[in-house]
């Protein structure tokens, strides 16, 4: 059951790609403000501008400069996917846990609750709530982490009621162990390749519906994101500017979708025992 | 093992939700209800009458009965940016969403067997490692730009296919015509829902060979000599089969939603793209009465895999 996903990624071509990208990205998000000349944000009179030297992928309807939004719309994908995710998986560990070790009525309500919750489609419930709700970035994080905790929650309850019944777990409970202590101690441990690969899906979806949400039309205005600027630039795709407009902002999200479903690959690759013989294809 | 209270709990949820949503923003709830605009040519009569119709000066779970009460009488409510019944609307758009996720899940479901079968079987040949990684480049690409990318090719760039659309407006054709045309919008919206539903059905399949594979009978057919491309379909294919079709009953929810981007893309006047019309235009009557549906069809569907889950096959356990 130990697994160590360090070494399944470094024999990963794929998943290797995927980190090399997702450290670029983050980079760029955290250095953005110095690498652009410009405020996403700021209008100026110069709009529908081809690029230049000036504006290296031109300007928009409005004359915002397109590479500012792209550095910044980074920003805002990596923090949505990364903060989401991390509460996501942190609740899923909490919940996983902690029923699969205390059973009994308390299991019995939250599964209810959890199966419940992963045959609603998030999108749907989250589409209906934007459009009421017009939420600022804090708040869609929160309303994505609260809807994307279940599936993991499951499966790392399915996995902790297995290593509950494990020799060392009872042998730790025969010396007086107590339930948070094996959590900690012994449960977790284990658990960290799973709650990895939760976590890395976690990011994927996120990015995904923040970005999904954007191209609708209902995430904060303020918030400059790659969803927003394909969902303006594509009412303008007859003219020639999505060469420059469209396109980066869509391979820009494509690529941090991919790099993550890289890593999440080569997971679960590893994890999956009729699979690990493949862990480097 | 999920049953019926399962379903019953995401029912009453998602309806607590249409219900409460619009009621517990502040200011006038008739506003939230039916949005700013729909409002500013309304009558005092009928807004009186609005307020009784929804029960709105009663206390919280009267209205609720109200509300539940116009649901079991078929009623989704008015839409004044229409002018018409939201149920109305919702079937009119109905048949073009169906059409167009009827027409990916087949076909993104079938290659995604055939393509996943031809890479289990010779697992870490070139063809193999080729496939899986430009399927899992093209499923890394969300939906709608997916679609974006086709609509630029085909339609801006070389304009082989409609820019938008379901059918050619005012043309007045009919018969093998018009199957044609529909054929014709058809073909890029069900292009990019595909592309991006292909890699969950092939990745199935592909893994669930690795297991098939190792069966002795396997073997035993090889023994016997039988053609590659016999063992490789009628006793490999077959078996790996079953996962993948109960599997596209889940994806079958996730495709509705994705269908919602891919429609707007396109312009395409399915249920995904009134929602859009519907967020727009604050048309909340609306877009309450299709996320409804949708959501609605969305757990019957998954209520009936669950059925068949476990009839076909008892080993699957639940995963996720």
């Amino acid at each position: 059951m130990h697994i160590n996903p360090k070494q399944e990624i470094r024999h990963s071509k794929f998943a290797m790609f995927g980190i090399g990208m997702l450290l670029f990205l983050l980079i760029i998000a955290i250095f953005g403000p110095l690498l652009t000349p410009y405020q996403p944000n700021s209008q100026t009179p110069f709009a529908f501008e081809s690029p230049s030297f000036n504006h290296w992928l031109g300007t928009n309807h409005v004359g915002q400069d397109i590479l500012s939004q792209l550095i910044y719309g980074a920003r805002t994908s990596l923090l949505v996917g990364f903060l989401t995710a991390l509460l996501a998986t942190i609740l899923s560990a909490i919940i996983g846990t902690s029923t699969a070790l205390a059973g009994g009525l308390y299991d019995k309500i939250v599964m209810r609750i959890v199966d419940a919750f992963i045959v609603i489609p998030a999108i749907i419930v989250i589409i209906l709530v934007a459009a009421y709700l017009k939420p600022n970035l804090l708040v869609l994080i929160l309303l994505l982490a609260l809807l994307g905790w279940q599936g993991g929650a499951r499966t790392i309850r399915a996995q902790a009621l297995s290593l509950k019944e494990m020799g060392h777990i009872s042998a730790a409970r025969s010396f007086g162990a107590s339930n948070l202590y094996i959590i900690f101690r012994h449960i977790l441990p284990d658990l960290v390749p799973i709650l990895l690969m939760g976590f890395i899906y976690g990011v994927r979806r996120a990015v995904f519906m923040e970005a999904g949400l954007a191209f609708l039309g209902i995430a904060d205005p303020t918030t400059v994101s790659w969803g927003m600027m394909m969902h303006e630039a594509l009412d303008f795709c007859y003219l020639n500017v999505w060469r420059w407009w469209l396109i980066p902002p869509g391979v820009a999200l494509s690529l941090t979708i991919l790099s993550v479903t890289g890593i999440g690959h080569t997971l679960e690759g590893a994890l999956d025992p009729r699979l690990r013989r493949e862990a480097n294809a | 093992m999920r049953n019926v209270i399962t379903y019953v709990i995401a029912f009453l949820f998602i309806l607590t939700l249409n219900f409460l949503l619009p009621r517990m923003l502040p200011g006038d709830p008739l506003m939230a209800i039916y949005g700013n605009e729909a409002l500013i040519a309304m009558t005092p009569e009928l807004k009186a009458h609005l307020v009784e119709r929804f029960a709105l000066d009663q206390p919280l779970w009267q209205q609720f009965g109200a509300y539940l009460l116009a649901l079991v009488q078929g009623d989704l409510g008015h839409s004044y940016y229409y002018n018409s019944p939201v149920s109305s609307i919702v079937l009119g758009r109905l048949p073009w969403t169906l059409l167009l996720v009827g027409t990916a899940l087949i076909i993104s479901t079938l290659s995604g067997i055939v393509l996943g079968i031809e890479s289990g079987w010779r697992r870490g040949s070139r063809r193999d490692k080729s496939l899986l990684t430009s399927l899992m480049a093209v499923s890394g690409f969300p939906d709608f730009f997916l679609g974006i990318l086709l609509l630029i090719g085909f339609s801006v760039t070389w304009k082989i296919f409609p820019l938008s659309g379901a059918i050619t407006p005012y043309s007045g054709l009919s018969g093998a015509a018009l199957v044609l045309d529909v054929l014709h919008h058809l073909f890029l919206p069900a292009t990019a829902l595909t592309l991006s539903y292909i890699g969950a059905s092939y990745l199935l399949t592909r893994n669930t060979m690795v297991t098939v594979l190792k069966n002795p009978y396997i073997l035993m057919a090889k023994a016997k000599g039988l053609p590659d491309r016999v063992v490789r379909y009628q006793h490999a294919g077959r078996n790996a089969l079953l996962p993948v079709i109960t599997q596209t009953g889940i994806q079958l929810g996730r495709m509705v939603t994705g269908a919602l981007f891919v429609e707007i893309v396109f312009a395409y006047p399915g249920l995904g793209y009134l929602t859009y019309e519907a967020l727009l235009a604050r048309d909340y009557p609306v877009l309450q009465g299709v996320l409804l549906i949708v959501a609605v069809s969305v757990l019957i569907a998954n209520f009936l895999v669950d059925l068949s889950y476990s009839k076909l096959d008892p080993r699957i356990r639940y995963a996720h």
